[in-house]
């Protein structure tokens, strides 16, 4: 029989596969397939991307030339645009708003190869600096409402280049999901004077069979409501609702986490590719959010989505996350 | 400057690039399928599927044997299971119950023909009186709160090995939270207005024009002012009515040939795209705590049509905050001027 499970957080109910799990070797995914030519994320090739707004780079080079080790640029076909008023008005029963915000690509390495398991701790230590540097700069801007943080590996995932890169994408309003998952947080937290994600550590730490690692700052665990097979978290041990607000002893532990985790994954689906998204608690807003706490979800991108979870967010999940979690604990 | 849009229905925002607008052609080909396998759908190869749970045979044929127009099989792969308890229960702080359900295969023609829109009228009314007739029949099990009827056509939207048109359904024991959103907005609005939401949206549609791309024997196919894809497309009765079972037969052949003329501008003029439509409709109305009692009045049954023309990558995934790269305005012109 298999099992139906609600999402304790925005109440999304989803069906695992506990009768007939798939195995890593019964999904079918698309090998990597990528457009080739050159890359304008390579060294020398700095002046085909947007002035950048960021790097970390060797002392004695400038801006927009070889010697850096993590650059950031404005994207060079942005979803949204950081000049001008927002302008949030109704057409009809219509609302709208003009595309008010920011979209960054962080350049992760100069080397066009190297996914996160072949960089050293340290490299993937300024990425994460990186990140948090950016969104601290970004939430000067009161425009702005939510930060997000998310990384598209591989085409099948949505990412268009093939160079090692993540994305920072600002927003003038709070998305819908994550407005849904702060407000689930909220309640549980209104009512037990408890973080819920406190308590799914706790829960998931004795039950044991859905952790992967653990290390002194942080754990990972295929959650208990997964929507794709082989979805992971990673979840600071601290509570702490902001992504960017990170104490500095715990960068190096999630560098070391995420490279762990993706070589993982990567061992047992050596062509997947995946997305990773950093949720994070709204800025600029007058919401009180002691209830939520920041966290790193983590997709290989196994399957096709069909009708039944677009129209029903419905997910079905042919692995259970116990099974997955063994797999990726004894990998 | 792009712009920033909100479904009126569920509050969803949705990001539409109005100055960098992909024309049709710009989006990249499908990707690869593996070989398809022999039909098991086909007339003649009745034996390889579960016997049938329901079947349109005119000539009054046996069942599981040829001469049928359609067929209803249950799924050889299915999600949930029939029989049983829900056995709703608690763990620590989660919520989970037994996979309690339906999961149907509607064959939608007994010949090898892969895309519904290139069946006749009549077929497809068949169709649609098969859904009818198959929800009906799933609602008188008390355990059923909802069925869902939905088809994948094409590889990439999740389509099978065989190539033969058919549509499923799963009769689920809680209401889908897609669907519950959609409902809870629309409560929302006939709240405050008095008014469904979704006629106040056809009547508007039909004003501003910019968005129909049919509007015929009582039904109008739209793009969303907020679609999530680019040429996604709602077809929606003009008249109230929120449950799909209501729909009389003589509407049914007036629906077939609208879904038909959609379906076959999106094949023509997208070069056949794969593509996933569903049905969304009120759930079973029975009388129990909590449910409110207008939903006949604020809720509007219609058809969602999505082509799968881009990938769905991270930023979609986080924030359920879409990136459509075609301003709906642009895609329904291509769609009205699309000769089928």
């Amino acid at each position: 029989m298999s099992e139906l499970r609600r999402d304790p957080i925005v109440g999304r109910w989803v069906i695992v596969d506990t009768d007939h799990p798939n195995r890593p070797e019964d999904f079918e995914f698309e090998p990597p397939a990528w457009r080739g030519g050159i890359c304008p994320f390579c060294y020398s090739n700095e002046s085909l991307t947007p002035p950048e707004i960021d790097s970390i780079r060797d002392s004695g080079t400038a801006p927009n030339t070889p010697g850096w080790q993590v650059r950031v640029v404005p994207n060079k076909f942005p979803a949204l645009q950081i000049e001008g008023d927002l302008d949030r008005r109704g057409l009809g029963i219509y609302d709208m708003s003009n595309g008010i915000g920011a979209h960054e690509v962080l350049i992760e390495t100069p080397y066009h190869h190297k996914d996160m398991p072949d960089l050293m701790n340290e490299e993937i230590e300024k990425i994460i600096s990186m990140c948090c540097k950016r969104a601290l700069d970004l939430i000067k801007d009161k425009r702005l409402k939510y930060i997000m943080v998310f990384k598209n590996y591989g085409p099948a995932a949505g990412a268009s280049l093939e160079h090692p890169h993540t994305q920072l994408i600002a927003l003038p309003m709070v998305p819908k999901n994550v407005m849904e998952e702060i407000r689930g947080a909220q309640e549980y937290f209104g009512y037990r004077e408890r973080c819920l994600f406190c308590d799914m550590i706790r829960q998931e730490k004795e039950e044991k069979e859905r952790i992967i690692v653990e290390n002194k700052y942080f754990v990972s665990f295929c959650p208990f409501v997964s929507r794709f097979p082989f979805e992971i978290w990673i979840v600071p041990k601290k509570h702490n609702s902001y992504f960017c607000h990170m104490p500095p002893e715990e960068i190096p532990a999630l560098a070391v986490m995420l490279k762990d985790i993706i070589t993982r994954v990567k061992k047992i689906f050596p062509n997947a590719a995946y997305n990773f998204i950093i949720h994070s608690s709204p800025i600029n807003g007058d919401d009180g959010i002691e209830g939520y706490h920041w966290h790193l979800e983590f997709m290989p991108k196994l399957m096709r989505v069909a009708g039944l979870e677009w129209g029903s967010g419905f997910y079905v999940v042919p692995t259970p996350p116990e099974l997955a979690a063994k797999y990726l604990r004894e990998v | 400057m792009p712009e920033l849009r909100k479904d009126p229905i569920i509050g969803r925002w949705v990001i539409i690039s109005t100055d960098r607008a992909k024309r049709p052609d710009q989006f990249a080909a499908q990707q690869e399928e593996p070989p398809e396998k022999t039909c098991h759908f086909c007339e003649g190869n009745e034996s390889q599927t579960p016997p049938e749970i329901y079947a349109i045979r005119p000539r009054r044929t046996p069942a599981n044997s040829p001469g049928w127009d359609l067929r209803v099989v249950p799924s050889i792969a299915p999600f949930l299971r029939i029989e049983g308890d829900l056995e709703r229960r608690g763990k620590g702080l989660y919520d989970l119950m037994a996979g309690i359900g339906a999961h149907e295969v509607i064959v939608e023609t007994n010949q090898h023909i892969a895309n519904i829109a290139d069946l006749s009228e009549e077929q497809i009314t068949k169709v649609i009186t098969c859904y009818v007739d198959r929800i009906v029949d799933l609602g008188k099990d008390s355990r059923f709160k909802y069925v869902l009827v939905f088809k994948n056509y094409g590889w990439t939207a999740g389509g099978g090995r065989t190539k033969h048109s058919k549509s499923q359904l799963i009769a689920t024991p809680v209401t889908p939270k897609r669907v519950k959103e959609e409902l809870v907005g629309a409560h929302k609005y006939y709240e405050y207005h008095e008014r469904c939401v979704f006629c106040d949206l056809v009547k508007q549609e039909l004003a501003s024009k910019d968005r129909v791309i049919l509007d015929i024997d009582g039904f109008i196919a739209v793009t969303p002012f907020a679609p999530r894809f680019p040429f996604e497309v709602w077809i929606m009765p003009k008249k109230h009515s929120c449950d799909f079972i209501n729909l009389e037969m003589g509407m049914r052949l007036d629906l077939a040939r609208i879904i038909k003329k959609v379906l076959l501008k999106l094949k023509k003029g997208l070069n056949d795209p794969p593509y996933n439509y569903i049905l969304h409709t009120a759930p079973f109305r029975r009388p129990k705590a909590g449910y409110w009692k207008s939903i006949d009045y604020d809720y509007h049954w219609h058809i969602e049509i999505m082509p799968r023309l881009t990938r769905v990558a991270g930023f979609e995934w986080g924030t359920g905050f879409y990136i459509c790269p075609l301003p709906p305005e642009d895609a329904a012109k291509f769609l009205r001027e699309t000769e089928v």
